[in-house]
């Protein structure tokens, strides 16, 4: 029997595989079976509304996609009450990704939402004004957001960090000292996108978040240094496309993973992975999953 | 149908006036496909990373094709692709939508392929449609046989759908309206259309798409009631709804 679960510190996770926030909704499960998934990260939640960026949203480049989303959602009351419910029936374990301009709105929403696995707090989207990767370059503010948010919770906290940092160690030390279960390592990089029948930038908020494989190298580096200068988990996510960079991930110290642009390119990939796990530990006698970062 | 996520082989992979008509093999899809619903189609690997949008043209039990319009480095090398290739397909997607027997279709260049693959389920009426040259003008003979008025100018010739509107404009009444095209196409074909007229109409929207199923909120539309998404509330939407900039 292959034993594919992982820890979070007290968090137990029956494998890796996580969903990451804002690429995934409830029509997926036509296709993906959640029940096999370590876990889903829900799109993040803000107090209000959020209109989100004027399209377009989205484009490719080589090996990935940048995107301006801009945090579309309906706002506490709708996730509340139409959404909630729903994700409590996925059968998987449920974070919710919780997204405040300010430490005030971060405290209330997390106040607010009980009877899930767990929160992530979004301090690292690239593409919304206010919030967002303003907070997470700094590393009191993200001290100051994860210790409100675990002040009002007794659920377990995650934090997004930005890749937009000089030194990814100090903001996942501030998150620890804050109170943080885990870090995510990490949210997508800025990148410029040019149009040439405009001559200028395709997105109206002129940058977008670089997301997918073209980005796996620059993650897992973030990964490995949290991991060399920091005693907290970290949740890998960037590039993962099949299983061969699960693996990497966790030699580099990640305990878990997400998965992001890879399920627009294959929808099925987070299944495929977890199969194909199963049979590379079988074929190179492991039975853990934990040991495979073993020399 | 709930939607799928398959490796398909290609059957052909023909060209039709300036598009590509891309075939492919399929016992399960189009059999159970509704008005509204169209696929993402992808190359297997990353390049495209992303799969495209297409709205269904025709099929039968064993297959069904799409039309194609070479407009980027993606679709570039989807036009490529020859007998016995795969691709990904994921669908049937998109919300659906009970059609009239018969109504008005009106279709500037390539949207041609979805107002086509409604009139799966109509017995005619009157199809106006635009193009950019004569030898773009296709699939007229197919939507006469099935009983449709076909009424269409070119750019190169006589001027725009909207011109050809204008003239028939009496004949829109009372009529559901179905549109396909560019958004300037729909936003100067809403300028015509009278109150009555506008409230039968619906258009097709194209957006650029990530996922197709909801979950990455790239295919926002402008409405008047905010953004939605053309995947999943799409991609056929009251005229009335749409925002146009």
């Amino acid at each position: 029997m292959i034993n594919l679960s992982t820890k979070l510190g007290s968090l137990e996770l029956q494998n890796p595989v996580l969903l990451a926030s804002g690429v995934w909704d409830f029509p997926y499960t036509k296709i993906i079976d959640f029940k096999r998934l370590g876990g889903v990260i829900c799109k993040g939640v803000s107090l209000l509304p959020k209109e989100g960026n004027p399209p377009p949203r989205i484009t490719e480049t080589p090996c990935g996609l940048v995107n301006s989303i801009g945090l579309e959602n309906k706002g506490f009351d709708y996730f509340e009450h139409e959404i909630l419910p729903d994700l409590k029936k996925l059968g998987t374990k449920v974070f919710v990704n919780i997204f405040g301009e300010s430490i005030e709105e971060f405290k209330e929403i997390a106040s607010k939402i009980k009877e899930v696995v767990g929160f992530e707090v979004n301090i690292s989207c690239p593409n919304v004004s206010k919030g967002g990767e303003k907070f997470g370059k700094d590393p009191k503010m993200v001290f100051s957001i994860t210790k409100a948010v675990c002040g009002e919770t007794d659920l377990p906290v995650i934090v997004k960090l930005s890749p937009s940092v000089e030194n990814i160690e100090e903001t996942a030390q501030a998150a620890k000292e804050g109170g943080a279960m885990a870090v995510t390592a990490s949210n997508t990089f800025p990148g410029l996108v040019i149009d040439l029948e405009s001559k200028g930038p395709l997105f109206k908020r002129i940058t977008g978040g670089l997301s997918g494989p073209a980005i796996k190298p620059l993650a897992l580096y973030n990964v490995y240094r949290i991991k060399n200068a920091v005693d907290i988990p970290v949740i890998g996510s960037g590039g993962i496309s099949d299983y061969k960079d699960v693996l990497e991930y966790f030699i580099a110290g990640a305990s878990a993973v997400q998965l992001g642009s890879i399920i627009f390119n294959n929808p099925l990939a987070p299944i495929e992975i977890l199969d194909n796990l199963v049979c590379w530990m079988r074929e190179k006698g492991y039975k853990n999953l934990k040991d495979v970062n073993k020399k | 149908m709930e939607p799928t996520f398959r490796i398909l082989p290609v059957l052909e992979n023909k060209k039709i006036g300036p598009y590509h008509k891309i075939t492919l093999k399929d016992v399960q899809m189009y059999n159970h496909a509704e008005c509204g619903n169209f696929v993402m189609i992808g190359l297997q690997g990353f390049d495209p990373y992303l799969s495209r949008p297409f709205s269904f043209l025709e099929g039968n039990r064993t297959s069904f094709s799409i039309l194609m319009k070479v407009k980027g480095r993606g679709t570039e090398l989807l036009s490529k692709v020859k007998k016995g290739d795969k691709l990904k397909v994921l669908g049937p997607l998109g919300k659906i939508f009970c059609p009239p027997k018969k109504g008005i279709l009106i279709a500037g260049g390539i949207g041609i392929a979805p107002v086509y693959y409604q009139s799966r389920w109509m017995n005619g009426d009157i199809l106006f449609y635009g193009a950019k040259r004569k030898k773009d003008l296709i699939l007229t003979r197919e939507f006469s046989d099935k009983g449709f008025t076909v009424r269409t100018i070119t750019e190169e010739d006589e001027g725009l759908v909207t011109d050809l509107l204008k003239e028939y404009t009496d004949e829109l009444n009372g009529k559901q309206i179905f549109i396909c095209g560019a958004m300037g196409m729909i936003k100067s074909i809403k300028g015509i259309l009278n109150k009555e007229q506008i409230e039968k109409a619906y258009v097709y929207v194209e957006e650029r798409m990530g996922c197709g199923l909801g979950g990455c909120k790239s295919c926002a539309v402008k409405t008047f009631e905010g953004y939605r998404l053309v995947c999943t509330e799409g991609p056929i939407f009251p005229l009335k709804e749409v925002k146009f900039d």
